[in-house]
């Protein structure tokens, strides 16, 4: 009695897994394989790489300027161009901050740039976006800094500008890549609000999928292993170049 | 070579404004080297670093080499690059090598070629035995030899002037006598030197002139043989008793 059971449910399980590969195969087929879909996925990864790096740069640039306009106002330079530039930067710190990031996307694409190609737009919002946190991770970074060693530069008669190109900013950097990384990451993730405003992302590729199958779960598991591996990668990546920085550091 | 007339410094705290330096006036001639002490607070380093500006002063004159540096349109890097300064924290840059420390600021400034500047940088670090440090970097030094780098970085701009803010406050004691040895020689090949330092054998020994600062002013200076021996300010005599 008890063998046969246990048969029955051998049989059973068999089938069930039979029937499991034989589901997952025509899901897989259908999602990816059938009318070249996986193309969906391939094109959005395309726009969400363009997007993360296209902002990325515009992200540092910007930040780092205005981590330098707000350090130089706070050590003293309070001239009336500084005071203007210095309450912008607050302000524009405050606002990028304190919205949500797939507003402001949708407010410069249907409002300010009404006309725009949406990618360029989400590629100058997500930068002016990313900018906002890089400048304070920037500032810490700049203000975790030694002041002696600015004094050591400008003793040598260095000037301000290459003390703080040449001795300031590399220590700043090595100090905050962790807290500058977290942000890349944050940023690929972010990206996939890109959708909002009828861009085809990565995200926004499985979605496609979804909608023309009515298969909700391999595109989107598919979507987040690309998402993950990207994440793993880039992690990965920090880890050596942290390590490469660290050479000094060596006793 | 060095002129401060009637040199004010005065800080603005949050409990208020305080000030340090409250006129303090001194000629500094070439070759000449002046020892500053004094008890801690007494504004002792806060003088030297108006020496070159990185304390702005309040009110007063620093001349230097014949020109005021303390007034609008002066070009102060230009004027800091003819002065050397070292640290009581070394301040080395501790992401660059012993070599690019040395060498970083006469060529970004166009003074020496890479080739010079190393040759250079090889020669000083030879003479004070540290050669095979060149490659190291600052963290993989103990403190009396990034001190000795730290000087060597400052004289690779050969400069006119060298100014040490307490070399020695910061250091092992064992490794003092490695940097005023370096200190000494340096005194002895004719460079001008202004020191503030807490090491009275340094001063009686290199000093051709040592300054008592107390209290924002200069209340006594003299030849060291007569400071040492026969201080006439009262103030003066209370410190020595505890410090000899």
């Amino acid at each position: 009695m008890r063998r046969a059971g246990s048969a029955v449910l051998r049989m059973f399980t068999e089938k069930e897994s039979c029937f499991m590969w034989e589901y997952l195969s025509q899901h897989i087929y259908d999602d990816f394989i059938l009318k070249d879909r996986y193309m969906y996925l391939v094109k959005g990864l395309g726009n969400t790489l363009l997007i993360t790096f296209g902002a990325l740069l515009i992200g540092v640039i910007l930040g780092i300027l205005i981590a330098l306009v707000r350090i130089s106002y706070n050590g003293g330079n309070k001239g009336p161009v500084m005071k203007v530039l210095n309450a912008f930067c607050g302000l524009y710190l405050t606002v990028i901050r304190g919205t949500p990031m797939v507003v402001q996307l949708m407010i410069m694409y249907f409002a300010i740039w009404k006309s725009g190609r949406p990618v360029p737009v989400a590629i100058v919002s997500f930068g002016i976006n990313s900018g906002a946190y890089v400048a304070e991770v920037i500032r810490s970074g700049i203000q975790s800094v030694d002041r002696g060693q600015t004094e050591a530069g400008r003793s040598l008669g260095l000037s301000a500008k290459d003390t703080m190109i040449r001795i300031i900013l590399p220590q700043a950097f090595k100090n905050v890549a962790p807290a500058i990384f977290n942000e890349f990451i944050a940023l690929l993730k972010e990206t996939s609000v890109a959708g909002y405003v009828g861009i085809q992302d990565l995200t926004k590729g499985g979605d496609i999928i979804r909608s023309q199958t009515y298969d909700a779960f391999p595109p989107l598991i598919a979507v987040a292993l690309i998402y993950l591996v990207m994440v793993i990668g880039l992690t990965s990546l920090l880890g050596v170049i942290e390590r490469r920085m660290a050479k000094s550091d060596l006793r | 070579m060095i002129s401060v007339k009637n040199l004010h410094k005065t800080f603005n705290n949050l409990s208020g404004p305080v000030e340090v330096l409250k006129g303090i006036d001194i000629e500094i001639d070439q070759g000449e080297k002046v020892v500053v002490i004094g008890p801690s607070g007494s504004g002792k380093s806060t003088f030297l670093r108006c020496l070159n500006l990185l304390e702005q002063p309040t009110s007063g004159e620093i001349w230097f080499d014949g020109q005021q540096i303390n007034k609008p349109g002066v070009d102060i890097d230009k004027v800091r690059s003819h002065m050397g300064m070292v640290f009581q924290h070394f301040n080395l840059f501790p992401h660059l090598t012993v070599r690019e420390n040395i060498t970083l600021a006469p060529t970004l400034l166009k003074l020496q070629t890479k080739e010079e500047a190393d040759a250079n940088a090889e020669r000083l670090l030879a003479r004070i035995g540290l050669l095979d440090k060149i490659e190291s970097y600052p963290s993989q030094i103990s403190g009396g030899q990034k001190q000795r780098i730290a000087i060597v970085r400052a004289l690779a701009m050969n400069p006119k002037v060298m100014l040490f803010d307490e070399p020695t406050s910061a250091l092992d004691p064992e490794m003092v006598g490695e940097v005023l040895e370096v200190m000494k020689e340096l005194a002895e090949e004719g460079m001008t030197m202004v020191v503030v330092t807490h090491e009275m054998g340094f001063a009686r020994e290199v000093g051709t002139r040592v300054v008592f600062v107390d209290e924002g002013v200069i209340k006594e200076e003299n030849t060291p043989a007569e400071f040492f021996d026969h201080p006439r300010n009262p103030r003066l005599q209370d410190f020595l008793s505890k410090v000899l």
